[in-house]
């Protein structure tokens, strides 16, 4: 897949993704700039599942989008195998919050989309996709439409659309926050599960403490103002994949006390102005 | 479809209980007419015969309407008539999509190009009859462009309108699964701008039926609303009513044929 050189590089330089002194400014109308992140550096090495810990608002998803090559730093760089991101790409799969499947479409044709999008034929790629539908437990609702799914289903169809044209590094933005605390539960360790049989790179942004530290191997907590990397835990111990070890509940409780100890952004009319124009403008 | 059920009567209000309301009200409405219509003395029996006056007209002279040679068969006038408003509103749905697709390729050509379509939308179709008549001369060609601007116009608009509406994500989404431009076209933004367009073709289809049935009568000489004509210059009012009734019934029949292919081939919402 890698040609001789990028192989080399990789041994010297392990990070699939990295971030080098990454700011992300706003500029809203007739406002001074919005500066949602500072100072950024981090690395995604392969294999490694990544939480990224914040409040709303606070620059996590910003960050993300940085990742994927969704918005272009201000100033820094965002490097994928070492070479600064130019846009979107295949190579960087990304799973949003809200519902993204085709209506129109079936599960097994939304799961296919990313070969049809690419103009391969159904017969290059209807194997891979039996292959994907099958691991994700997702064959018997092939020939249903989205909106004959429930939430769940519907998120387990947006990851296995990612998945099965085999990104170098899955993002996911907060991809249960509109589950309820069942479905929820069930979909992390379903998550936990792919993520474990594929060996996937997975980078995903939550504002749910626990989620963060079960999931994750490595944990950064993003906040303040302008918004900056407060804390990276190492969290690869199995101890962090029980959530009522005694390690997993001290650090739940430390994580949630650094996120809530954020001065918030609602209290002050000002910032809430900003706030909404940051938000205009990430989305366009 | 999963549609919230409530009571015994779940199953039968999605199908049969509006269909068995429609045919009573209808039956009792028909009943009044014929029980008002059946003293001959009666003024309203002449200017609208009942049913069972006018209807007999149908079987008269082998099914044939007008005279000497000008005649045609009831069954030919209404195929003539549907053939002009489907083929003028096929033409008018495939090129309404073509040209919203091409005009939302940039912000200019929007900015330029909606105020024109914006200030031609509004004529009524009926008005380019007369300007048709002049350049296609008594054709079928006249007809389907009747049509056409009846209906090209305002779909062209909500084309446009559709696919500004379509989700940023359901787009991103498509480049991140590695679609390019003309990928995303083909597989993203026409597919969803479909039903909306489609829904607003069907519910113009009204207006391109006036438009058709207005030609007919005023300068095309067949088709249903000829037949209306027939009668006005013949003092027929059996055949002016006959002509309605048809017009009536072969009208809810395109409306209902439309309503199934939505429901068919169009049937999602983004």
């Amino acid at each position: 897949m890698s040609s001789h050189s990028s192989a080399l590089y990789e041994r010297q330089h392990p990070a699939i993704l990295a971030c080098q002194q990454v700011a992300k400014a706003f500029y809203a109308h007739q406002q001074s700039p919005f500066t949602a992140l500072e100072g950024i550096n981090l690395e995604v090495v392969r294999g490694d599942f990544v939480t990224i810990l914040g409040r709303s608002g606070g620059g996590k998803s910003t960050l993300l989008k940085l990742l994927g090559g969704f918005i272009a730093p201000t100033s820094g760089q965002v490097l994928f195998h070492g070479v600064p991101l130019s846009g979107i790409t295949p190579k960087i799969g990304m799973v949003f919050q809200e519902n993204t499947l085709y209506p129109w479409l079936t599960v097994e044709q939304n799961i296919g989309f990313g070969f049809k999008v690419r103009g391969k034929q159904k017969h290059q790629y209807a194997l891979r996709v039996q292959e994907v539908m099958e691991h994700v437990g997702l064959a018997p609702a092939r020939h249903l439409y989205p909106h004959q799914l429930s939430g769940g289903m519907k998120q387990r169809v947006s990851i296995a659309r990612s998945l099965a044209i085999q990104p170098d590094v899955l993002l996911l933005d907060e991809p249960f926050s509109a589950l309820d605390i069942q479905l929820r539960r069930r979909l992390q360790k379903f998550l936990l599960n792919i993520w474990q049989e594929t060996k996937a790179t997975m980078v995903m942004v939550t504002h749910d403490v626990e989620e963060a530290i079960l999931l994750g191997q490595k944990l950064i907590v993003v906040g303040g103002q302008p918004g900056q990397i407060m804390e990276v835990a190492d969290i690869s111990d199995p101890v962090f994949n029980d959530r009522y070890d005694r390690h997993f509940l001290d650090l739940q409780q430390h994580l949630e006390r650094v996120v809530g100890e954020e001065p918030d952004a609602m209290e002050n009319p000002f910032s809430l102005a900003i706030v909404k124009g940051h938000q205009t403008t990430s989305h366009s | 479809m999963v549609k919230g059920n409530s009571g015994w009567s779940s199953g039968m209000s999605r199908s049969l209980l509006p269909l068995i309301c429609g045919v009573i009200s209808c039956a009792v409405f028909v009943g009044i007419w014929e029980v008002i219509g059946a003293n001959p003395e009666n003024p309203i029996a002449q200017v609208l015969p009942p049913p069972s006056k006018f209807l007999p007209v149908l079987f008269e002279s082998d099914f044939k309407i007008g005279l000497g040679s000008q005649s045609a068969s009831i069954h030919q006038s209404v195929i003539v008539t549907l053939i002009r408003v489907i083929s003028g509103m096929t033409v008018a749905f495939v090129g309404s999509i073509v040209c919203g697709l091409l005009i939302s390729l940039s912000k200019w050509s929007e900015l330029f190009i909606l105020p024109i379509l914006g200030l031609i939308a509004p004529i009524a179709p009926i008005a380019w009859v007369p300007l048709a008549l002049v350049v296609f001369g008594v054709s079928n060609l006249t007809a389907v462009f009747i049509v056409f601007m009846g209906v090209f116009f305002t779909l062209t608009i909500a084309t446009v309108a559709e696919i500004k509406r379509i989700p940023e994500n359901l787009l991103v989404t498509a480049e991140n699964l590695g679609g390019g431009n003309f990928a995303r076209w083909k597989f993203v933004i026409i597919p969803a701008v479909l039903p909306g367009v489609f829904t607003l073709l069907r519910l113009n289809f009204i207006a391109a039926w006036m438009a058709v049935l207005a030609a007919e009568m005023t300068g095309l000489r067949d088709g249903l609303g000829t037949v209306v004509m027939t009668g006005r210059n013949l003092f027929n009012s059996n055949l002016i009513l006959l002509g309605i009734c048809i017009i009536g019934i072969t009208g809810f029949a395109v409306d209902r044929m439309l309503l199934v292919i939505q429901r068919k081939f169009f049937w999602w919402k983004i």
